[in-house]
């Protein structure tokens, strides 16, 4: 398995490789002008003309990204164009609001969506089975935006038990920053408890018509550990692919949930790079969350091969 | 005649121009403060003119009825959007970066709620009698909160360097043809001298507020504004989290004090929230994480207007929806063309649908005394498909035209264009809109750049103190954003008349021709006048500055809620 891993590690190089360069093009054929942007409408075309030339976004594209990568893979990550100061801070900052938010969800999505899923699948079309896929179905569909505002307003606006808001006032102390988590975890919750729940439903429905959950539970093993030591440990498999596919997700892509409970998250910070052009930080923010996709990937594929030994990862 | 001599004759003049009929009360006033006339000399000259009430506008209602007694202390929470791009008094040009620049640091001249001009760091203002040269004598006992003294070669130099191309200062292009680098020289300590390269009788609004990039800074200003902060103003900068936050605490040393003598400011703090999204904004208000947003913007804030606990406030402001129409690109080339599309709109409709008819209505021109006072009156434009099919006909196109409405979807925009085609539509002008992003609508270059270059397009344009800054910055051959490329000869000979001159009686005839110039020719379409909304709980009083940009707490307090 080591081996495997190794390889799959390596394979993130070219991967990033490729996923950097993509970007770069990505930026320069979006409309925009970086030295429009950080001067504004109202300086003379001379004047944005001599800043860019400053910073060098007059040479050509190659030269431009062989010279970034240079500097990204030595560490130095250089200033972000739009705010002046330094990428590094900037991204880590971000990707820890991002973090924490996804792993605040992740703790509560799921052991819930796992308890769900195969509660439902026990109870195999019974009206508990068929409440549980109909709401969680229900939850799925309903955008987050929607959601959102329909939580905060109820409990932020009208009830005040929640704050409006996902980051608490300066100088508060870390552990305010859960309470303040609660009302944007919520609708992550609402979209990921159904996906991932109907996935641990169909599991544990497919594990249980296995002949060997019959055999367990003919030899007499208590109904407990039928479930935990057989009907689970395989149910989960696609359960655990499915939730390592949606880490990065959650991640670099709340950018709804940024927007709305006034996040600064990674999401937020790269569709603003991407609108001001600002291609270090952007750059940094989209190679930053792929490592952690890929990364994530890797582990539930680790998880899913602890689970059940008898896949093997890649042959 | 020296200054004092020419100050008395000019301040006899307007007197006289008031008593003969020539000029309104209200017009003295405005000339008044930009002469540099004090509230002092302004009201006696006022009384000389006659008994009658004082025709200054009121103050919006910045706090509410009468005000309660003074409550010290405190911290005041703001929404504002984030400041776009690094914090820097030279080259800022969005609402979150004028807003929190306009709290640590100070003009020369500042704006009063009805974007009068009114002396900030400098006293007074006198132009010589060619109008080429303006003496400021700066306010004295100012220091930086560094513990540095403001005095006149920290004028020079921040005037210098805005004018220094290399610094990217959007004030540049509002200050070329009329002063360059070295033109600002230091008479002594607190005296500084203004050679224009032209006379130009407005030029004290160029380094008011409203040129948000003229702030004073230390002559010894490195550049990195957010390192060293360092500003005249009321607040000092404590903490800034880019993008998320920031905290000002006041400024222990300011110079300011209230009528009563009491130091200012009266809150210990201020705590700016960043939001982007409007809507996130208006929910932080509602739910009281909030205590003011110092611009509400009327689409999807109406629900603000109904809330028991907060008081929304109605500012005058003088911002545009500027509606362009290239005069080089068909069919726009005719000024039919351009009248017919003007008589298509339904002005108080539109003024209904995107502001609640709070806005002030529009006729094509900057010389509208509704906002800007003592403006002579326009005829005014009712909507009219006969005269509108009329002049399309007489211009050539009796079936109609066929054109494209360029927009970027950023603010009422969208909104507006839609307006625009289903109204048009009536008169036989059939437009097809063509809604960008907001980055690409100012992409590319001069010659390029959807906004300087597209047939007909909408641009939003923020406050600005006279009729004649307008016309300085897009209706001239010369001017840097002209989306029209309207170019008359008869408007640039009254334009440079008109600022070349004192003699106010002529300054109303000139304005009059103007304006008329500017409406007959249509080369853009200016429906409205914004009138801003500014939202805080009630508790809140007493904060000061027209429109968005110039959010004064300086005189702010909070009582119990």
């Amino acid at each position: 398995m080591a081996r495997l891993i190794g390889r799959r590690l390596l394979l993130m190089v070219p991967t990033l490789i490729l996923v950097s360069i993509l970007v770069f093009a990505l930026a320069e054929v979006l409309p925009g002008n970086v030295g429009r942007s950080i001067l504004g409408p109202y300086a003379l075309q001379s004047q944005v003309n001599q800043l860019n030339h400053t910073l060098g976004l007059d040479k050509p594209l190659v030269e431009r990204y062989v010279e970034w990568v240079g500097h990204f893979v030595s560490g130095r990550w250089g200033d972000s164009l739009q705010y002046s100061t330094p990428v590094f801070p900037l991204v880590m900052h971000a990707l820890g609001n991002s973090l924490l938010l996804a792993g605040f969800a992740l703790v509560i999505i799921i052991p819930t969506s796992i308890f769900v899923g195969v509660f439902a699948g026990l109870r195999r079309d019974s009206f508990l089975d068929r409440a549980i896929t109909i709401s969680s179905l229900s939850m799925t569909v309903i955008p987050e935006f929607v959601s959102g505002v329909i939580l905060i307003v109820i409990f932020a606006v009208t009830l005040h038990w929640l704050p409006v808001n996902a980051m608490p006032p300066q100088g508060s102390p870390f552990i305010d920053r859960f309470y303040y988590l609660i009302l944007p975890a919520i609708p992550l919750m609402f979209l990921e408890l159904g996906y991932i729940a109907r996935m641990t439903r169909v599991g544990t429905v497919q594990v249980l018509a296995m002949p060997y959950i019959r055999t367990a539970v003919l030899k007499g093993l208590p109904r407990r550990r039928v479930i935990f030591s057989h009907v689970l440990r395989n149910a989960l498999v696609p359960t655990v692919t499915v939730i390592g596919s949606q880490v990065g997700w959650l991640i670099g892509g709340l950018v709804v949930i940024e927007f709305l409970f006034t996040y600064p998250g990674i999401g937020n910070m790269m569709i603003t790079a991407a609108n001001f052009h600002d291609v270090p930080v952007l750059e940094a923010c989209v190679l930053v969350v792929a490592l952690l996709y890929m990364i994530s990937n890797l582990i539930a594929d680790i998880v899913v091969a602890l689970l059940n030994p008898r896949i093997r990862m890649g042959g | 005649m020296n200054d004092e001599q020419y100050r008395r004759e000019y301040g006899e003049h307007l007197v006289e121009q008031v008593k003969n009929g020539k000029m309104t009360r209200r017009q003295l006033l405005v000339r008044a403060s930009v002469f540099g006339f004090s509230a002092t000399v302004a009201g006696q000259l006022l009384a000389a003119c006659g008994s009658s009430s004082s025709s200054s506008s009121p103050s919006p209602a910045a706090s509410g009825s009468a005000l309660p007694a003074v409550v010290t202390g405190g911290t005041l929470k703001a929404v504002i959007p984030p400041p776009l791009v690094a914090l820097d008094p030279v080259t800022i040009y969005d609402q979150g970066g004028i807003v929190l620049v306009y709290q640590i640091c100070e003009y020369l001249i500042d704006l009063s709620n009805t974007n009068a001009l009114v002396p900030k760091l400098a006293l007074s203002w006198t132009p010589n009698q060619k109008g080429d040269v303006w003496t400021f004598k700066l306010r004295q006992g100012v220091t930086f909160n560094d513990g540095s003294p403001f005095e006149a070669a920290d004028v020079v130099a921040s005037i210098d360097r805005v004018l220094d191309p290399k610094s990217g200062s959007g004030a540049l292009a509002a200050l070329a043809g009329i002063l360059k680098v070295g033109g600002t020289t230091a008479v002594d300590i607190s005296t500084v001298q203004f050679n224009l390269e032209k006379p130009f009788a407005d030029f004290p609004y160029l380094v008011s507020a409203s040129s948000y990039n003229t702030a004073m800074l230390p002559r010894n200003f490195s550049g990195n504004f957010l390192k060293k902060p360092v500003g005249t103003g009321p607040w000092m900068l404590k903490n800034y989290v880019t993008n998320q936050s920031c905290t000002m605490v006041k400024n222990p040393t300011y110079w300011g004090k209230d009528a009563q003598g009491r130091q200012l400011p009266y809150l210990d703090q201020v705590d700016y929230a960043f939001v982007t999204d409007t809507s996130a904004a208006n929910l932080q208000l509602q739910s009281g994480t909030v205590d003011v947003q110092p611009q509400t913007v009327f689409q999807g804030g109406q629900s603000l207007l109904k809330d028991p606990s907060l008081r929304v406030d109605v500012y005058p402001s003088t911002g545009i929806r500027e509606l362009a129409m290239n005069v080089n690109k068909t069919p726009w080339q005719d000024y039919r063309v351009r009248q017919a599309l003007a008589y298509s709109l339904d002005r108080p409709a539109i003024n209904q649908a995107l502001y609640g008819g709070r806005s002030n209505l529009g006729y094509d021109t900057f010389w509208e005394p509704t906002v800007f006072p003592g403006s002579p009156t326009p005829p005014t434009r009712a909507q009219d498909y006969t005269k509108a099919k009329q002049l399309l006909s007489d211009a050539g196109h009796p079936n109609g035209v066929d054109v494209t409405l360029t927009v970027a979807n950023y603010l009422e925009n969208p909104a507006y264009a839609q307006l625009i085609q289903q109204q048009a539509k009536g008169a036989g002008i059939n437009i097809s809109i063509n809604e960008i992003s907001y980055n690409a609508f100012y992409a590319g270059t001069n010659s390029n750049t959807p906004w300087l270059n597209a047939p007909m397009c909408i641009v939003e344009w923020g406050s600005r103190p006279a009729p004649a800054v307008y016309a300085q910055a897009m209706l001239l051959p010369t001017s840097a954003w002209s989306s029209s490329h309207w170019n008359d000869p008869d408007f640039v000979t009254a334009f440079n008349q008109y600022e070349s001159t004192t003699d106010e009686a002529t300054r109303t005839q000139l304005a009059t021709k103007l304006s008329s110039i500017q409406q007959t020719q249509t080369p853009i379409i200016v429906s409205f006048y914004i009138s801003q909304l500014r939202t805080q709980k009630k508790n809140v009083y007493n904060i000061q500055g027209p429109g968005s940009f110039y959010f004064d707490v300086s005189e702010a307090f909070m009582t119990a809620s």
